[in-house]
């Protein structure tokens, strides 16, 4: 019998109960997706009708997360523009090169002392650098601190981190995909994703006047035909070169992005990429077989206390030398370490090209750790901060002034 | 005032505003439409004390009602009475910058450069009005009342008594 809509409809119905869950108590629906995936499966029960083991629906939940993906990069390549970063500024620049290094070394550093073989090792630093733009966004709107001197900062540095992201996944895809192991053989294919990125650069600098032409459609209904028909169909054959499917609709984003069209096309991707985005949080969860969790909780554990130290320096460096005080410049490692869609984006990456299992466990644990842990260490960044200048003295207590009211 | 304009990609756009009594706010336009107004310590300008969140509708609303749609305060800015279609009385304070600050009404000759006669001046915290001549001399703050045709009254305002920034 074909239960595919049946199964796929229970899926889409415990999605939506566990994201209004996660609103409830105001959290990013990120890792409650995970674990929704995790504990159904081919592990869970079947109640009757409904079967929450997902074999025969498995197929089309993974590309449908698969999409997902395709959704969320295409966004983050509309969202970057060359001409932001180009006027964000030094303090900007320092700050984000210094997060990036400090986060990727430390995962080097952390791969090796684990006895991680070469490709895991980079894996490792480059989903434990990747911040989530995500959750980072949503919790400085929760917390009410978009007003705060530190907030272009922070915002500053995922822009960075989000370039460093886009480069980083190019050229692993180009390592991995190759299936090749001779140096020769990855040389050629790493020049073969570089110079297919650069191809895009030219497309984005000197193909927008006839981009802004053709995509000039006045029908919505046509427009967005033709825009998913471009996205998958370039992501889909980005594959066939041995360039990561993300990362051609991540270029993909980028050429768009300097287009007039590019505001129209964000807000007809964004409810697509929300959609899709979630049953790819819930997909990842799925592929996790729990019994594999235990195997990796140390190494995520470590991972995510180095994540935490490297952003809490990260980011103190960064808001002193753009001349904030201590006390903001706490906030923003506090707000920064959240972990979420990318680290996940790059550890599939590695497990697509066949690298060792325990990167599934190992990155929904310390993802779920940090998407976790990251806004509660922001909202209680005051008391953090009290924390650390008992230890490093930087100021003295200014305790608040009490204010006198007559006749009290 | 210090405005200054910053980008939070992502989110919106936002609005940092320095009064001059040193007051801090902050203005954040979110990308859904909503309107954030933080409200910062007088001592701590890194310490926001108070936050509203309004609506795109309330905003404007808001706007309004903030830049005098609504109520004009009296003796303040401008408030002008009309006699005929042309002929008017206004109330303006002279703002700090402005060229005419610290030169007498005969040195800048406002009759005959402009047509406008000053009538009244009424000095920055007093309440004395007082019948000003040529040798009276403009102080920022003064509120000038001031009569004469629309558009040279205008004119004047825009050349000598409001602020060149």
């Amino acid at each position: 019998m074909d239960n595919l809509v049946f199964e796929v409809g229970t899926a889409l119905v415990l999605i939506a109960v566990t994201s209004l869950l996660a609103n409830k108590l105001n959290f990013s629906i990120i890792p409650f997706l995970i674990v929704l995936g995790m504990l159904v499966g081919p592990h869970a029960p079947t109640f009757g009708l409904i079967d929450l083991t997902f074999i025969e629906s498995n197929e089309i939940i993974q590309f449908l997360g698969r999409m997902g993906v395709l959704f969320l990069l295409f966004y983050l390549g509309l969202e970057f523009s060359v001409g932001k970063l180009a006027k964000s500024g030094r303090s900007i620049v320092v700050g984000g090169t210094v997060y990036v290094a400090i986060n990727f070394v430390l995962g080097l550093l952390y791969g090796f002392l684990t006895g991680m073989p070469w490709m895991e090792t980079l894996i490792i630093a480059g989903l434990l650098s990747v911040s989530s733009s995500a959750i980072v966004a949503k919790t400085l709107v929760d917390l009410k601190r978009t007003a705060n001197p530190e907030t272009e900062l922070i915002l500053g540095i995922i822009l960075f981190d989000d370039i460093f992201l886009a480069l980083f996944l190019t050229t692993m895809s180009g390592v991995l995909l190759a299936g090749s192991t001779s140096v020769f053989g990855i040389i050629t294919s790493v020049l073969i994703s570089v110079g297919y990125m650069l191809m895009f650069f030219v497309i984005a600098r000197k193909g927008t006047p006839l981009l802004n032409k053709w995509l000039n459609i006045k029908s919505d209904e046509i427009f967005i035909i033709v825009i998913f028909a471009i996205l998958f169909f370039v992501a889909g054959f980005s594959e066939t070169l041995h360039v990561a499917e993300a990362i051609g609709a991540l270029l993909l984003g980028l050429v768009f992005s300097e287009t007039e069209h590019r505001d129209r096309i964000e807000h007809l991707v964004v409810p697509f990429r929300d959609f899709f985005g979630a049953i790819f949080f819930f997909s990842f969860g799925l592929s996790i077989d729990p019994s594999t969790l235990s195997d990796a909780i140390w190494l995520a554990l470590g991972a995510a206390l180095i994540t935490i130290i490297a952003n809490v320096v990260a980011g103190m460096f960064a808001g002193r030398q753009a001349k904030l005080s201590h006390k903001a410049s706490t906030n923003i490692g506090l707000t920064i370490m959240a972990r979420g869609e990318f680290s996940i984006i790059v550890a599939n990456l590695g497990i697509a090209a066949g690298l060792s299992p325990i990167l599934t466990p190992f990155t929904a644990l310390y993802v779920l750790i940090l998407a976790i842990a990251g806004p509660l260490l922001a909202k209680e960044s005051k008391n953090v901060y009290k924390l650390l200048n008992k230890v490093f003295k930087w100021s003295k207590v200014s305790e608040k002034k009490k204010i006198e009211v007559p006749g009290e | 005032m210090n405005i200054r304009e910053s980008e939070l990609p992502g989110i919106g756009y936002k609005f940092e505003i320095i009064t001059k009594n040193d007051d801090k706010l902050v203005v954040v336009i979110h990308d859904d439409g909503r309107r954030e107004i933080y409200h910062f310590d007088a001592d701590d300008h890194e310490e926001a004390v108070s936050a509203a969140t309004f609506t795109d509708e309330e905003a404007r609303q808001i706007a309004g009602i903030l830049g005098g749609m609504r109520y004009n305060p009296k003796s303040l800015d401008t408030v002008d009475f009309t006699f005929d279609d042309d002929l008017i009385i206004e109330w303006y304070q002279v703002e700090p910058g402005a060229p005419a600050i610290n030169r007498t009404i005969g040195e800048v000759d406002i009759r005959s450069n402009f047509g406008v006669n000053v009538i009244a001046i009424k000095e920055k915290g007093t309440k004395r009005t007082y019948n000003p001549g040529p040798d009276t001399i403009i102080e920022a703050g003064d509120t000038l009342v001031i009569s004469g045709e629309k558009n040279q009254i205008r004119k004047l305002i825009s050349t000598l008594l409001s602020s060149r920034k």
